[in-house]
């Protein structure tokens, strides 16, 4: 067990952060986002976009644009074209204009696109149904549940030849696929890395986490002792990842200075009572970038505010750190986004370095009594100079990424 | 570059010589299920089909306390036999009281986290669902993980199943024939559409050349739908692969009787010399979109016993011995892969 603590792993190049492209339920880009951010706005609202039992009843950080409204703005001409793949454009279109990539650059052999989703078609939960039936005609759809859906119709707009892969490991899908786009760059594999992750709300996935007995009927807590489970929510982002020197003269955010993955071996949808995956994690990622604790200067907390992992998290930051650092989680801002979460929060993270600023942490009361950890409730400046960010999903599946001042 | 030590595989034969084939029904081949004497039966019972032929092909590797570093999985169609049986749950039951255990089991990772928890293995634990180069993609990524750490061991497999849903989208999509057809008459229906398959084949892989069956020298991808595109990578793969003074052997050809590929098919013959053996393994194996993992085993016994099974063979070259082979596959027109494996030295 031990064994897995050591992780030999060094970056050869520096891995850069050139642009970056968001939409969540607290903006539609980088920049509407970080004022959200800064405003403590709560993008947690109703379900209003469409039909649900659960409308009403367990709030949802949602979109507020129509699939169609979103056709029109993106341009998009695709038959079949889900709200997965609409969020997924929306965003990446932003990330890969803010990196200045040039579209023969965009084209070349050596650029990568890795996209992490844990929902891709499955949105469109009643034509699944449908389709799925033996003697039902087939949709439009047909070619669009599949995970890899995406990365398909992304692969045609922008002409990709690189490497084009899909990553689902639940909810760390995202800190996976930038974890996995930077490994390309380091084993020579890619020169740059288009990495990201997407979400859709759907009837899927709340009656999914409703029978879990997860969702929380009341805008989300994290980290408070009266917390009552996790909101969903829906997104996107996706990061351009070079080599430093590929991009001289180039803006640059931050470094991807860090990531481990690590496995919990627990149990199927909740993680141990000694916090062995999210703590292998942090380690592994700290062991990467060569950085002691005592150097991280914040943690954007997985924070889903079900009771399992706050506490479980907490454990784990307990155990890794003599005095945790300063901490939060945004799940109060835009709820869980699953599979795009890890992607949204390395954009956090990056405007928390980039502007040498923290967010509150929303909707925090009382801390978890046993435990006595405090998440940061207020906007601050301080100096900032590495970040660590986590994600932990079904199946002990546990991911850290390190990012750094430039 | 990374060495295969073992194979383990649950697919739709008892091996690649045999004469006596495990013929498709409805265009369907099944896997040949064992009684998963590895599994505890209380855990086995709530498993879908694809997690139950994952971990089933997994731990044979992992007796006797062998510990990979990692878990890397591809898989296309794993979890959607529990996510259509959860869909169903929620629109019979209009978004009532349903049971989670459908909706945990959907997600595609729940192989490599199964395989994790039964063996308390604590190491990266990955799944790349990439449709028809998800093993692929899990294969560049055991490699990677071999480049930066090159005395770990790695459990690299792959995994997808046939289920009514999965099966249906497809073949409302086209993939499949329309018509029955038997195995021996796969190649030369010249119709549109495969026969599914499916199966799950783990390997183990490290850095150690000792005692290994096999080496995978290279492995890339492309995405493109372009015949004159998919000649120059593969002419640039080979050159830049194969060591100088050796020549590829044998082509293990991942045609599937599906006569829109074709094109591409012959396009990578002519590639290669006219006197380089072809394989062929899809009659056998039914087409599923981590089926080059079977490609693989089949190489690596070639290289193992240097005997091409009669029913295999498109091509016998003039060969004397099976040093290297190159398995090409196409999946749906678009998703080409290569790989390169040597004997091991």
């Amino acid at each position: 067990m031990k064994k897995t603590e050591k992780n030999n792993t060094t970056l050869l190049s520096r891995i850069v952060v050139t642009g970056m492209g968001i939409i969540s339920a607290i903006g539609n880009s980088v920049a509407e986002n970080h004022m959200s951010l800064k405003g403590e706005k709560n993008g947690i609202t109703d379900l209003e976009m469409f039909p649900s039992n659960f409308a009403g009843k367990m709030p949802v950080g949602e979109i507020k644009i129509s699939n169609e409204d979103l056709i029109k703005k993106l341009d998009v001409d695709v038959s079949g074209i889900t709200r997965t793949t609409l969020l997924a454009i929306h965003a990446i279109e932003e990330a890969l204009q803010d990196s200045k990539l040039t579209n023969t650059q965009i084209a070349d052999f050596d650029t990568a696109l890795i996209t992490a989703t844990t929902v891709g078609g499955m949105c469109l939960t009643d034509e699944m149904y449908n389709d799925s039936q033996k003697d039902s005609i087939g949709s439009a759809y047909l070619s669009s549940y599949d995970y890899g859906a995406t990365n398909m119709v992304l692969q045609k707009r922008y002409n990709l030849k690189g490497q084009i892969n899909t990553i689902n490991t639940a909810c760390s899908s995202s800190a996976n696929a930038i974890m996995y786009g930077a490994r390309l760059i380091q084993s020579g594999r890619a020169r740059r890395a288009i990495v990201g992750g997407v979400d859709s709300l759907a009837k899927f996935t709340i009656n999914g986490f409703n029978a879990l007995h997860i969702l929380s009927p009341n805008i989300c807590m994290p980290f408070d002792e009266g917390r009552t489970g996790l909101n969903l929510g829906e997104g996107a982002a996706y990061l351009v990842l070079e080599r430093e020197e590929d991009v001289v003269g180039k803006k640059k955010y931050a470094s991807l200075s860090g990531y481990c993955n690590a496995n919990d071996a627990y149990h199927a949808s909740s993680l141990s009572d000694e916090a062995d995956g999210p703590y292998y994690a942090m380690k592994g990622a700290l062991d990467v970038a060569k950085l002691n604790p005592s150097q991280i200067d914040f943690i954007n907390a997985h924070g889903t505010a079900t009771e399992n992992n706050d506490k479980i998290e907490s454990v784990a930051m307990l155990r890794l750190f003599d005095k945790p650092p300063a901490f939060a989680s945004t799940k109060g801002n835009v709820g869980h986004t699953l599979g795009a979460a890890g992607s949204i929060e390395a954009v956090y993270c990056i405007l928390n370095l980039v502007h040498q600023e923290l967010y509150a942490g929303l909707h925090f009361k009382n801390p978890i009594t046993a435990l006595g950890l405090m998440p940061i409730t207020a906007y601050k400046k301080t100096a900032l100079t590495h970040i660590m960010s986590n994600s932990f999903g079904f199946g002990g599946n546990c991911s850290s990424l390190l990012f750094s001042k430039v | 570059m990374f060495y295969i030590h073992q194979s383990s595989s649950i697919w739709t034969q008892e091996n690649f010589a045999a004469t006596d084939f495990n013929e498709p029904v409805d265009r369907k081949i099944f896997a040949l299920e064992p009684a998963y004497q590895d599994i505890p039966p209380g855990i086995l019972r709530r498993m879908g089909k694809a997690v139950r032929m994952g971990v089933g092909a997994a731990m044979p590797l992992l007796q006797n306390n062998v510990k990979p570093n990692g878990i890397i999985i591809g898989t296309t169609n794993s979890g959607k036999e529990d996510c259509v049986k959860f869909l169903n749950q929620i629109v019979d039951y209009n978004e009532g009281m349903l049971t989670p255990i459908n909706f945990v089991q959907s997600t595609p990772n729940a192989t490599a986290a199964q395989i994790g928890l039964l063996t308390k293995n604590h190491g990266y634990n990955i799944t790349h669902t990439q449709l028809g180069l998800a093993f692929e993609f899990a294969a560049i990524d055991a490699d990677m993980l071999l480049l930066e750490n090159p005395l770990h061991n790695y459990l690299l497999g792959a995994v997808d199943d046939i289920s009514t849903f999965n099966y249906n989208f497809e073949d409302k999509a086209g993939a499949y024939k329309k018509e029955d057809i038997s195995t021996k008459n796969l190649y030369e229906s010249n119709t549109p559409g495969c026969i599914a398959g499916e199966a799950a084949t783990m390997f183990l892989v490290n850095k150690n050349a000792q005692n290994a069956i096999a080496k995978l020298v290279a492995i890339d991808t492309l995405h493109n739908e372009d015949e004159q595109i998919l000649k120059e990578k593969l002419q640039y793969f080979i050159e830049n692969n194969l060591p100088n003074g050796e020549k590829i052997d044998l082509l293990l050809s991942g045609e599937n009787g599906d006569n829109r590929l074709n094109k591409y098919y012959t396009t990578c013959e002519a590639v290669l010399n006219e006197t380089t053996s072809i394989v062929r393994y899809k009659h056998l194996t039914g087409e599923y979109p981590t089926a080059t993992a079977m490609g693989l085993v089949l190489a690596c016994t070639i290289l193992q016993t240097q005997q091409l099974p009669t029913t295999i063979i498109k091509r016998k070259g003039n060969n004397v011995a099976y040093r290297n082979i190159l398995i090409y596959n196409n999946y749906k027109a678009v998703q080409h892969s290569f790989m390169l494996v040597s004997i091991p030295n």
